[in-house]
């Protein structure tokens, strides 16, 4: 298709693209489509571009932009769909962006640089030799707009050699980026820093400026990462003496009023505090000569910084480059004099482990922030953290007089406290603080050692500040020490004696109740954390006898703290509700009739807007926990379950809730699997919706839809071929469906398997046919090792539930002498490579009925391949898995990537139970061979034996001969 | 350094516990794009201005043959006249004059002369045996030339410069033979393309005829490094058989005292060492493993260090090669040189104990025996980021094909703990490869049934912090393999 460029299609463009911002959605949504459905045209980008470039509303020009940069986002990579961009404009495209994104305002200039980054990350370089001159000629433009926008373009190519693994590739792809970047960029940073001088007096330029002085600090850091390159080599000087300048500088025309917001001095330096530390960390024996000049700088820049947020990341960035540089032992000297780690401890460590306001205001308002950062381990930027890091850096060499240094503080703070608890609450904060800090360090030198260092003897320092806290009859009062205490249990939980931890139990229940977000909430995630430890002999540290004085207390106060203001979807909550069941197992039985009632009322109501993936998982966790704790005790209670959830659940598929899709489909095979060989008709009753193609359409539901089909079969296959026979069709057809697929299609045999194992033989004899044909046009186009392991499961599967000969003969039936070619093409040479102790017993009892049940391996052409099949057996049997996968095959291994598919959330506590269609049935498949060997021996006397010594192989047969005397059978 | 697919293919592997420690070995991959600075340790691929050993005396030769300033001044003019002149005389000034303009250590006027046309006229030159003089000079001006890019030699040699050496080669004339040698090295250090040219006009029968007992070693010294530069270079090798013409004599200069000498028959083997495990095979066939150990803790590092280069070489090989240098002793050096002051040194030494690491458990406890762990945690602790990086290999390894006692031994030297901070290196190969060992010695626990334990230790030395922040690395396998731990050891729910 082509569109035009010509006014009227830009204004039927315009039209939609104002449409797709109308918050209507009935407006809205057909726009999208329509866009979604001309995108494929050719032209189609270029009239976006045109529009980005000259619409008179400014609104459609920056929706364009977006439109744009989504557009290339979904379609300029090509993957398996047709290719939706054409060479034409791909081209027009690349040879305009550049210049369109350059002279464009700045909101148009970001999303264009995006799709430039975008594009270049296929393209660059082989397929766009000329954006990199293309840029470095801008350079010289003298406009900081457009050097600028050159800047960020290339921060964005660039930045990925931050991350990627090193390859011949990607280093050719620097080379060349530095063979024409290099010196341009650092001409530029000279320019630039020149610039500042002479306009050290007017703001504006100089916001400029440094922006881009930031910037060409980023493209550095970037460009070095990898390596460090001949060109910065030997360029050190010029880069390092002007690194070193920017840190010092101060220029009283950029300082910020905002206290929040960094300002372009702040990132600038924190920016340079980051190439420091990488060539500290990475070229140390080229950086050498100037890192003591670093370590000054960035030790005053610390010092003379204010305590406002807006310095966090700057201040985060240098303590890390001083925490990294300290424990190198060939710059011990520069920290080692004793007046030197005074002064670090109480000029740099001390004041950044205080709680600010700003903590304070976080812990009240934004408890979740707050949370995150404080328990989460994502204050990966915060001073705190920077600050602990440091004490740990100092004591690897200094742990001795930091932490005599730090002990005196701790007891001075303490004191302070003692004075004045409502006053000087906030020193025993920071008290604790450094505790923790300097003694996780204990723990790591000492090697698991339970003690902490000198400086506290963890259990004296719970017992005489922490409990005091905890039994403090009023949950309500000093919550930032509440919460303190209640983390100091759960980070020592493994150092502290269990009686201890059995003591703080009750006191951590009654938390649950506080009203701060914070402080309840680390109660529960305490709790949580206590139930999952381990004791001596692998069962729970804590067991279900001792925490049945409290049983009722906790469940009491999980739930009822879930109506907390703040802590309605309290994941924290909700895993702790999760932990607790499976804790305390049967005890929990007589609570679950009420329980179930409020955690389906929750269900109900988060089901409207799931905005809490934890939460959600972990209240369907809990659901199944219920489920089979109380199922297990008495399976006729799952009926009671069926009516409690039938109703959400089904309110949940009407609505097309995608979340919770996964999630119902899974504990409904877990109900349904509770049952005993029957199907309720509520389940048949639903069949049918289970087989819609649209459901089949979202990766994420594949995997637990595969499995409520598998537990429909395994329950119902009569029921299936008696009532609902015409429905059969559309069960192959998401067979058919899955098994086009790479990855899917080990889902297809899963279904397929059920079909063949649990269907009434009679019900599918019309499609067996079909399936054998549809398998074999997926070999043919794309082969893969797991499909072949899939596809020898299945056949094998197939000789033991229908016979070797009806085996034999549907293959020979498709073609003449197929089977032959299938036994020596496939089965002989790869079935070494099943894996899974059910899948090789498959294939064993499969392959011996072949071999001793087929009267075409005896006399026909088939003969010939009857020993190699033999061998083939006995090395399943014998050989190790071979799991070597051809070079040119990416292998898609599902079970490889536990719970990794983003879309599919596997519930633990719905887990299924290994299946083995085989089951007791055969033992042990060596001696079944044996036996089946002798009776095939005993209907063609002398047959085997001479088929066995003429060419099986010497080892195989010695492995052959163990198996018959472990039957006590003889061949004849 | 680890290629590609060496990581594609580890990463396959990933959970597998029964890794091929074969696929684990590391060769040197020299064809790689490099960012750095060529090598400072490495010998020179081209020299100009060395001195020969067998200059004869300033008065047996034309006056003003040595740097005589006063003679140096002709101009490219006169000197293009002089050579062209048909008299020896001028001939002789002229040549001189060029050879010394080509002799100066700024800007030498190398493709003035090319452009001048005079390279025909040397190389004419070099065949005059009856004008010693010219000859020399003509050969010195040759060399000169041929010291400098690619192109440069190119010239030389397309003016029919190799025959006309290597005849040179048999020179009564001890300082004209030399001076062939030279440029003959000179040549064969540009590339494996006139390498090869070299050896199929035969350099190395000619080049071996002049090793005797009488030989100065000054003379052995010039003629050991155009060995070694005939036997440099990969994409393709030398050809094999003249791999196997040329070591017995390398072998017999790797038994001399001469420092230069040993460094350069060094180097010559670390070439010949670093190549697919035939290659290495024939050099372990020589039996030199045992001087090459000894030369391991040469005093001088230019003599350490290539040795230690070729062990490392043959260490990356078969199990049956490693396990010849295994019982040479090599174990018993490489924790001093793993302590090695130099930071080049420590990382070549991590490097080969990465590779003897990779193999079975036969030698991973010969590593423990010979008390290679504790330098290895101190170099993981301590070491330059580049023997870091290589240390990491080494723990991986070790954890891939370890038994689990010995596992458990490399855990209690305090490796875990060690590879546990060094997940915040700047690095995204190093960290996968950290995860790689971590997720391995889960592996053995759960062999001990110590999964919990295990867990619990890695918590407390931080471990699970920063491979919980590791989720959210920009690098898909990173974060990938940081889940993966996240989920199988440290997930919450256990039924």
């Amino acid at each position: 298709m082509y569109m035009e460029l010509n006014d009227a299609n830009l204004q039927t463009l315009t039209e939609f693209l104002r449409k797709t911002l109308d918050p209507d959605p009935t407006v809205r949504r057909p726009a999208e489509k329509f866009l979604e459905s001309v995108e494929g045209n050719q032209n189609y980008p270029l009239l976006l571009l045109t529009l980005l470039e000259k619409s008179q509303d400014n609104v459609i020009r920056v929706c364009a932009a977006v439109t744009f940069k989504n557009y290339i986002k979904r379609n300029w990579r090509i993957e398996d769909e047709p290719n939706k961009v054409s060479d034409p404009d791909r081209t027009a495209i690349k040879a305009n962006i550049v210049n369109l994104m350059l002279s464009s305002p700045e909101q148009i200039q970001k999303q264009l640089s995006d799709a430039i980054s975008i594009i270049g990350r296929e393209d660059f370089p082989q397929k766009w030799p000329d954006l990199l001159t293309e840029m470095v000629t801008r350079f010289r433009s003298g406009d900081f707009h457009i050097i600028n926008g050159v800047l960020r373009t290339a921060h964005s190519l660039f930045k990925r050699y931050r991350h990627e693994f090193k390859s011949n590739e990607l280093w050719s792809e620097i080379k060349l980026v530095l063979d024409t970047f290099a010196l341009p960029l650092t001409e530029l940073f000279k320019a630039t820093i020149e610039l500042c001088q002479t306009h050290a007096t007017d703001v504006n330029a100089l916001k400029v400026l440094f922006s881009s002085l930031t910037l060409i600090s980023k493209l550095f850091y970037s460009l070095n990462f990898q390596d460090l390159p001949e060109f910065f080599e030997d360029n050190m000087e010029t880069w390092m003496t002007n690194f070193h300048g920017l840190l010092t500088l101060d220029n009283k025309l950029l300082q910020t009023d905002d206290e929040e917001e960094a300002g372009l001095l702040e990132l600038l330096k924190s920016q340079i505090c980051d190439n420091a530390a990488l060539y500290a960390q990475k070229y140390d024996e080229e950086f050498q000569p100037y890192l003591p000049r670093f370590v000054t700088a960035i030790w005053n820049l610390l010092v003379s910084t204010g305590q406002e947020v807006k310095y966090d990341l700057l201040v985060s960035n240098a303590i890390q480059f001083l925490a990294s540089v300290c424990e190198r032992p060939h710059y011990k000297h520069l920290f080692e004099d004793q007046n030197t780690l005074t002064s670090i401890c109480e000029k740099v460590i001390v004041p950044n482990m205080e709680f600010r306001s700003a903590d304070e205001e976080a812990f009240e308002d934004n408890s979740e922030e707050y949370i995150r950062r404080d328990l989460e381990g994502s204050d990966i930027d915060t001073r705190r953290r920077a600050a602990c890091d440091l004490v740990r850096g100092l004591c690897k060499f200094f742990e001795g007089p930091v932490t005599a240094i730090f002990s005196g503080y701790v007891n001075s703070m303490l004191g302070e406290y003692a004075k004045n608890p409502g006053e000087n609450w906030k020193h025993k904060d920071a008290a604790i603080y450094l505790v923790t800090s300097l003694a996780s360090k204990a723990q790591t030198q000492k090697h698991g050692i339970t003690q902490a260092n000198e400086l506290v003897n963890l259990n004296e320092f719970f017992v005489n500040h922490i409990l005091s806290d905890l039994k403090s009859p009023n949950v309500n009062e000093f919550p930032v020490l509440k919460a303190d205490a209640i983390k100091y249990v759960m980070i020592f939980r493994s150092q502290l004696p269990k009686e201890q931890l059995l003591q703080a139990v009750p006191l951590l229940i009654s938390h649950l109740q506080a009203e701060s977000t914070v402080e309840h909430t680390y109660a529960a995630h305490a709790l949580e954390r206590l139930f999952t430890m381990r004791g001596p002999s692998n069962t729970t540290l804590i067991t279900p006898a001792e925490m049945a004085p409290f049983t009722e207390q906790l469940l009491n106060n999980l739930f009822k703290s879930l109506a907390l203001p703040g802590s309605a979807e309290n994941e924290y909550i909700m895993k702790a509700i999760m932990r607790s069941f499976s804790l305390l197992q049967e005890a929990i039985v007589p609570y679950i009739p009420t329980l179930i009632g409020q955690l389906t009322h929750k269900l109900l109501l988060v089901s409207k807007n799931p905005s809490k993936p934890h939460f959600n998982h972990y209240l369907f966790e809990s659901l199944c926990l219920s489920v089979r704790i109380t199922c297990k005790a008495n399976p006729a209670t799952v009926s009671s379950f069926e009516e409690a959830l039938f109703p959400v659940f089904t309110e949940i598929l009407q609505n097309d809730v995608q979340e919770f899709l996964p999630y119902v489909f899974q504990v409904m095979s877990l109900l349904l699997e509770i049952h005993s060989n029957s199907i309720p008709s509520s389940y048949m009753a639903l069949f049918p919706h289970l087989l819609q193609p649209a459901l089949w359409e979202r990766t994420g539901n594949i995997p637990p839809l595969v499995r409520l089909l598998q537990a429909y079969l395994e329950k119902g296959g009569a029921t299936i071929a008696a009532s609902a026979a015409d429905k059969i069709p559309g069960l192959l057809g998401v067979f058919q469906k899955l098994i086009a697929s790479k990855a899917n299609d080990h889902q297809g045999f899963y279904l397929l398997n059920s079909i063949i194992e649990h269907m009434p033989p009679e019900s599918i004899t019309q499609y067996r046919k079909q399936i054998f044909i549809l398998l074999f046009q997926r070999l043919q186009s794309s082969k893969t090792t797991k499909f072949i392991k899939s596809f020898l499961v299945f056949v094998n599967l197939y000789s033991v539930k229908y016979g070797a000969i009806a085996l034999q003969e549907i293959f020979d039936s498709i073609q003449p002498k197929m089977f032959g070619m299938v036994l020596e093409k496939i089965i002989i040479p790869e079935v070494q490579k099943v894996s899974g102790p059910v899948e090789k017993k498959i294939c064993a009892v499969g392959i011996t009925k072949v071999l001793t049940e087929c009267p075409a391996m005896m006399d026909t052409e088939y003969t010939k391949l009857w020993t190699p099949l033999l061998q083939a057996l006995i090395g399943l049997f014998e050989l190790p898995e071979d799991d070597s996968i051809p070079d040119d095959e990416h292998f898609i291994d599902i079970e490889d990537t536990p719970g990794y598919q983003t879309a599919f959330s596997q519930l633990a506590f719905a887990g299924k139970k290994e299946h083995d269609p085989i089951g007791d049935a055969v033992g042990n498949p060596k001696i079944l061979l044996a036996q089946s060997l002798h009776k095939l021996s005993t209907a063609c006397p002398g047959r085997v034996p001479s088929m066995l010594s003429t060419s099986l192989n010497a080892e195989a047969l010695q492995y052959l001969q163990g198996y018959l005397q472990a039957a006590t059978v003889q061949l004849v | 350094m680890p290629t590609k697919n060496m990581t594609d293919e580890r990463l396959t592997k990933f959970k597998n516990k029964g890794k091929d420690p074969a696929k684990l070995r590391e060769k040197r991959i020299t064809e790689c794009v490099e960012l750095r600075k060529a090598h400072k340790s490495e010998s020179f691929l081209k020299r100009r201005n060395i001195t020969l050993s067998s200059l004869p005396d300033e008065d047996a030769l034309s006056p003003d043959y040595t740097s005589n300033e006063m003679v140096t001044t002709l101009s490219i003019e006169d000197i293009i006249k002089a050579v062209n002149c048909e008299c020896k005389e001028s001939q002789t000034r002229g040549c001189q004059a060029a050879r010394k303009l080509l002799s100066q250590e700024r800007n030498p006027p190398l493709k003035e002369i090319i452009d001048a046309g005079l390279l025909s006229r040397f190389v004419s030159f070099l065949s005059m045996d009856d004008e010693p003089t010219l000859q020399f000079e003509a050969a010195w001006a040759l060399t000169n030339i041929a010291s400098g890019t690619s192109w440069h030699t190119q010239q030389v040699v397309e003016h029919g410069a190799v025959p006309a050496f290597i005849s040179l080669l048999t020179s009564p004339m001890l300082h004209i033979s030399e001076q062939a040698v030279w440029a003959l090295g000179n040549i064969a250090g540009d590339g494996p393309a006139y390498r090869d040219v070299l050896i199929e006009c035969n350099v190395i029968p000619a080049l071996l005829s002049r090793i005797s007992p009488d030989t100065p070693v000054g003379y052995l010294r010039n003629l050991t490094w155009t060995l070694s530069n005939l036997c440099r270079n990969k994409n393709p090798c030398p050809p094999l058989s003249a791999v196997m013409q040329v070591l017995p004599s390398l072998i017999q200069l790797l038994h001399l005292s001469d420092k230069d000498i040993l460094s350069d028959a060094c180097w010559a083997i670390s070439y010949l060492s670093d190549g697919d495990n035939d290659r290495i095979d024939v050099v372990v066939k020589t039996g030199i493993i045992p001087r090459l150990v000894e030369l391991m803790s040469h005093k001088e590092l230019s003599v350490m260090t290539p040795a230690l280069r070729s062990i490392g070489n043959i260490v990356s090989g078969s199990d049956l090669q490693t396990q010849a240098a295994v019982d040479a002793g090599v174990l018993n050096i490489l924790p001093q040189l793993m302590r090695h002051p130099k930071a080049s040194v420590q990382k070549e030494a991590a490097w080969a104990l990465s590779n003897i690491a990779a193999g079975p458990c036969k030698q991973i406890q010969q590593v423990i025996t010979c008390g290679l762990l504790p330098p290895l945690v101190e170099q993981l602790r301590n070491g330059d980021f580049k023997t870091q990086r290589e240390a990491v290999w080494a723990v991986t390894n070790f954890t891939s094909g370890g038994t689990v006692e010995q596992v458990v031994t490399l855990v209690q030297c305090g490796a875990l703990e060690a590879i546990i901070n060094l997940l915040q290196v700047k690095d995204a190969k190093v960290i996968l490869v950290i995860l790689d060992a971590i997720n391995n010695i889960f592996m053995a626990a759960e062999k001990l049934g110590e999964t919990e334990k295990l867990s619990l230790l890695v918590e407390e030395l931080g471990g699970l912090d920063r491979i919980e922040t590791l989720q959210n690395h920009d690098n898909d396998t990173v974060y990938q393999a940081a889940h993966n731990l996240i989920e199988r050891y440290f997930g919450d729910v256990s039924v």
